[in-house]
């Protein structure tokens, strides 16, 4: 019995495997075909109705009693961060209470996941109403045309506009338009583990050679014979490499942003690249394997020495080592000064939007209230007047305020997502060994500039 | 027998939600996979696809990162489905053996199997992290490291962490499968077996092994389709770190299609792994019965 | 001289048995290690994480149940535990319903098309059900499937189906047919067949196909994770891994302890109906 079930699965897979060609070879032109025809039309009219009487998504507007908007606002603030707890405990019912009928369905998404998610959802009609934007995003989702270009469609943009910091508001500024408010703005400074370094007699690393130097230094074990590393970079994307190939003189592409051969591949872009590798080889620095310790808890427990991190780190640090002595330094130079990475993020409304409410909620997330509550949690607000409060003179953001005079914004070109994986892919191989920076960098060349070109 | 028209209906009437479900979620998006990889998206919606012929698989079969993802798809099967069988029939047969406390060894050694995937793909990231458990003990009790392994951090340290873990979680599996095996194998057969003076070696080759060809043969199937599906372990434990080199075609998959956007790519990925996996599975049971 | 040759097997025998067991008990150490490690690291306060020494027991003063007390005590881990219980039994009980009557029809008649269903149903099991993600992407947005918790249901119950309905096909073909004529003779149809004799007769392969359906559904990460975006919508495994963020730390605490808590569910039903489950998973390979 037994066996003659087993000998027949065979036929019966060679059956379902011809079975399987057959429908398949008339699957273009049977019933599933004129179904999907059909549902695609359908679907075509409803977002063509969402998107002229400008309600919420159907399904929201289904399930809400009537009079009650709900829009959905994705972010990647962390789940359990404190920016994230002003978020939903203290903004939103804050606005809610302003503006009643209104709810906001905050949705947060790891950094990655939220690009992955908008990019998916882009392409299936499923957006939410508003985002908290990367701004390195802006340009690839305002190419994919689901951005609403604000100063073009929305009433009293102007006003909005006018009380957020120029220099911020350019992140989401593409071909003379609008496509995001300024949400927050920031970059990375050094911070050092003050207690090393007076042990090792060293001075804070002004220049890279100083840097490279202290990091050599700073390695070694500590009294438990533990590894310990002179500076931890938790990845090798363009957010980590850019303060060291623009300080040290390189670039990514030119000016135009529209070619990388003989910037990316060049002399000085790649020094950087050999820099970081050599340390890493050196086991001076680590910190993007798997297997790494995370950022916060490796520079709390003086496993790592130094970091370039942003200024959200001076609360993640006081809430998880609050014992733990650092200071901060400016990016330390190289032959073309200090130059860090600017970040920021903008907030934007989709096209499918409630444009009503997304855009009440956009100007209370980037009014003044809202922006000094996030200062708090270590924002650095685009707002003019938040910028003038005490929360922020007291907030100590002074070196990243400095700093931010010489950041540079990474490329503001649609295929950034794409050029940053390849960047990324390029300098592990170099890292690990298996390239040299030259060879790495010569070969990633061509494919950035057919990136750009696209 | 004879089926009168009321029973036609009433048979319509039991097949309808199972075709209706089985036939809008699995056969239409199979039909529909195998349409999509030979179609292209613009910037835009999803739903609207055009028919750019071969071009998919072209870029598939000539992407290297699809082949380091496929090479090591085939490396995690060729080592876990072996070791899992192996260490199965082992445990089972101890367990067999035994006189009393069968259940108690049956539940324990099942425990990995209904844990999920999730749950252990993280217990094994943090003990296998550099600053990890293992590390210590190996390098502080025993000695037996000079210094921490850097068992995540390389593609084929992260992909033997992951192959430990497909091995740890499998095991309960075999084991429950050769178990009931094990049973039907009759006593008679080992008794005179033992008459003709075969040692345990013997009685295990020409008594055990062909008694059980028929559960050795499902298992080998099944775990082999279970090698191919491989997607959470090495999605939560490395990620495909370093620069794509721990991927396996599955999370390649999902990457080109959710990361980047390109559908049509990974609908010709899916559809290539579905077909190497049929051809397989035919040639197992092929293979299998010319040996016996 | 026979009988010395046969006290000397059942000497050599009960060794035997003494190191099998000695065996199987240091692999149960092995097997149940990572588990235990868990659940310690739970019970650990958080910022002993990168502690130094790392021990695999937290000392008797270090215990604590304040991960516990934070999962608990957050109302939205409340909400994905009841998600997934929500998503798992309708799995479970939807499957049952549907791949019964299938198997059921399967085995006793012959309509057309009967062949080629079942080949198909053969044919899915040996495709890995995350390669038709790409094209069950796009029928979800079609069914604006898409974020609802709903969403997920349909998807998992076809996914399990090919499994059980070859599963519960094995028990159906065990009850004597002659059971089935019986039924006829009285005047019974074909549903009361069904009902009054399939179904209570194959009870057990439902059963145990249905502890595996559960385990199916509780544990799924790859669909949960492309469809559902809400955090109230979320199901446990999506949960879980939602602590991880690249530049975050992570708080293994409350991992762990979220994680244990969610294995509870599954260890009581699986202690409860392992006996079936041995069952059903061996009829496919042995009963056929």
């Amino acid at each position: 019995m037994r066996r003659e079930k087993i000998k027949k699965i065979p036929a019966l897979l060679l059956a379902s495997a011809i079975g399987l060609a057959a429908t398949a070879g008339c699957g273009s032109s049977a019933p599933a075909g004129s179904e999907t025809a059909a549902r695609s039309e359908e679907s075509a009219k409803e977002s063509e109705k969402k998107t002229e009487t400008g309600t919420g998504t159907p399904e929201e507007a289904a399930e809400e009693p009537a009079g009650t908007v709900t829009i959905s606002f994705w972010h990647h603030y962390s789940a359990q961060s404190e920016e994230n707890k002003t978020l939903t405990e203290i903004l939103i019912p804050e606005f809610e209470k302003e503006n009643p009928g209104i709810q906001v369905n905050a949705v947060s998404h790891e950094w990655a996941d939220l690009h992955d998610k908008l990019l998916i959802s882009a392409r299936s009609d499923t957006l939410p109403d508003v985002a908290r934007l990367d701004s390195a995003w802006v340009p690839e989702f305002q190419k994919m045309g689901i951005l609403v270009p604000l100063n073009q469609e929305i009433d009293g943009f102007e006003e909005a506009a006018d009380a957020l910091l120029e220099s911020a508001m350019s992140t989401a500024a593409i071909g003379g338009d609008q496509y995001g408010l300024a949400l927050n703005t920031n970059t990375k400074i050094l911070y050092y583990n003050k207690e090393a370094f007076e042990k090792a007699g060293l001075a804070v690393p002004e220049t890279m050679e100083d840097f490279a130097a202290a990091c050599r230094a700073l390695a070694g074990a500590n009294e438990n014979g533990q590894q310990v590393w002179g500076y931890d970079e938790p990845a090798l994307s363009g957010w980590n490499l850019c303060p060291f190939i623009w300080s040290m003189g390189g670039a990514l592409t030119d000016e135009t942003q529209t070619k990388a051969t003989g910037y990316i591949n060049s002399p000085e872009t790649v020094a950087a690249i050999e820099m970081l590798a050599e340390l890493y080889q050196e086991n001076a620095i680590t910190g993007w394997n798997s297997g790494d310790i995370p950022m916060t808890d490796g520079f709390g427990t003086g496993r790592y020495m130094m970091l370039l991190e942003g200024p959200w780190k001076v609360a993640e640090l006081a809430g998880a080592y609050p014992d733990f002595a650092y200071g901060t330094a400016a990016v330390p130079a190289g032959k073309d000064g200090s130059v860090s990475v600017l970040g920021g993020e903008d907030i934007a409304m989709f096209r499918t939007a409630n444009r009503d409410a997304a855009w009440k909620f956009m100007t209370f997330m980037t009014g003044a209230y809202a922006q000094e509550e996030m200062a708090k949690c270590g924002q650095i607000p685009c707002n003019k007047e938040a910028l003038r409060s005490d929360t922020v003179k007291n907030a100590d953001f002074a070196p990243y305020i400095e700093q931010l005079k010489t950041a540079k914004s990474r490329p503001t070109v649609a295929a950034w997502s794409e050029i940053d994986t390849e960047l990324a892919t390029a300098v592990t191989a170099v890292v690990n060994g298996e390239k040299t920076a030259q060879e790495a960098m010569d070969e990633l060349a061509p494919k950035v500039d057919q990136l750009l070109s696209e | 027998m004879k089926l009168k028209g009321k029973s036609r209906a009433e048979i319509a009437m039991l097949l309808l939600p199972g075709l209706l479900i089985f036939g809008t979620f699995t056969i239409y998006p199979i039909v529909r996979l195998f349409w999509m990889s030979f179609c292209g998206w613009d910037f835009g919606s999803f739903l609207k696809q055009e028919f750019i012929g071969l071009s998919n698989y072209r870029e598939v079969v000539t992407d290297g990162y699809f082949r380091t993802a496929f090479a090591n798809t085939l490396a995690y099967t060729a080592v876990t489905v072996p070791a899992q069988m192996l260490l199965g029939l082992f445990v089972a047969m101890l367990i067999h053996s035994l006189p009393r406390g069968q259940i108690g060894f049956r539940v324990a050694y099942y425990l990995p199997v209904i844990t999920s995937w999730v749950i252990c793909s993280l217990v094994f990231r943090y003990v296998f992290n550099t600053e990890g458990l293992l590390n210590y003990f190996l390098t502080q009790v025993v000695h037996a490291a000079p210094q921490n392994i850097r068992w995540l951090d390389s593609r084929w340290g992260g992909m033997s962490v992951a192959m430990l873990l497909g091995i740890w979680k499998g095991i309960g599996w075999n084991m429950v499968v050769f178990l009931a095996a094990l049973q039907t194998v009759p006593r008679e057969l080992y008794e005179s077996a033992s008459l003709d003076g075969a040692g345990a070696w013997k009685k295990f080759v020409y008594v055990t092994l062909p008694g059980i060809r028929g559960t050795l043969l499902f298992a080998l199937v099944m775990l082999t389709i279970g090698g191919f599906n491989v997607y959470t372990s090495t999605k939560l434990i490395t990620d495909g770190k370093p620069g794509h080199e721990t991927e396996v075609v599955l999370t390649w998959m999902y990457y080109k299609a959710f990361s980047t956007g390109k559908f049509g790519y990974a609908a010709a990925l899916s559809f290539i792994i579905a077909l190497v996996l049929a051809v397989l599975a035919v040639l197992q049971f092929r293979l299998m019965r010319e040996k016996t | 001289m026979k009988r010395m040759r046969q006290a000397a097997n059942i000497g050599s025998r009960k060794w035997m048995m003494l190191l099998a067991g000695a065996i199987l008990a240091a692999g149960v150490a092995v097997v149940v290690l990572p588990m235990v490690y868990m659940i310690s690291t739970a019970l650990k306060p958080n910022g002993a994480l990168y502690e130094y020494p790392p021990r695999f027991f937290p000392s008797r003063q270090e215990i604590t149940l304040e991960n516990f007390r934070y999962i608990l005590g957050q109302k939205k881990f409340i909400t994905n535990f009841f998600n997934s219980a929500v998503v798992s039994v309708t799995t479970v009980l939807g499957s049952a319903a549907v791949a019964s009557a299938l198997a059921f029809c399967i085995a006793r008649f012959r309509f057309p098309g009967r062949t080629f269903l079942f080949s198909f149903i053969i044919l899915t099991m040996i495709i890995p059900g995350t390669t038709m993600i790409v094209p069950q992407y796009e029928l979800a947005v079609r069914l604006r499937a898409v974020n609802r918790l709903w969403g997920l249901i349909p998807f998992y119950i076809a996914w399990v189906i090919p499994y059980s309905t070859f599963m519960i096909k094995g028990f159906v073909e065990s009850v004597p047919k002659e059971l089935d004529e019986a039924t006829y003779i009285d005047g019974g149809g074909v549903l009361t067949v069904y009902r009054h004799v399939i179904l209570p007769l194959s009870k057990p392969g439902i059963a145990s196909v249905s502890i595996f359906n559960f385990l199916t559904a509780w544990e799924e990460f790859p669909w949960a994770n492309t469809v559902i975006n809400d955090d109230a919508k979320r199901t446990l495994p999506i949960a879980i891994s939602g602590f991880f963020g690249q530049h975050q730390f992570t708080q293994w605490g409350y991992v762990f302890a979220l994680s244990v808590l969610s294995l509870i569910p599954i260890l009581a039903v699986f202690l409860s109906c392992q006996r079936f489950f041995v069952e059903g998973l061996t009829a496919g390979s042995v009963k056929g």
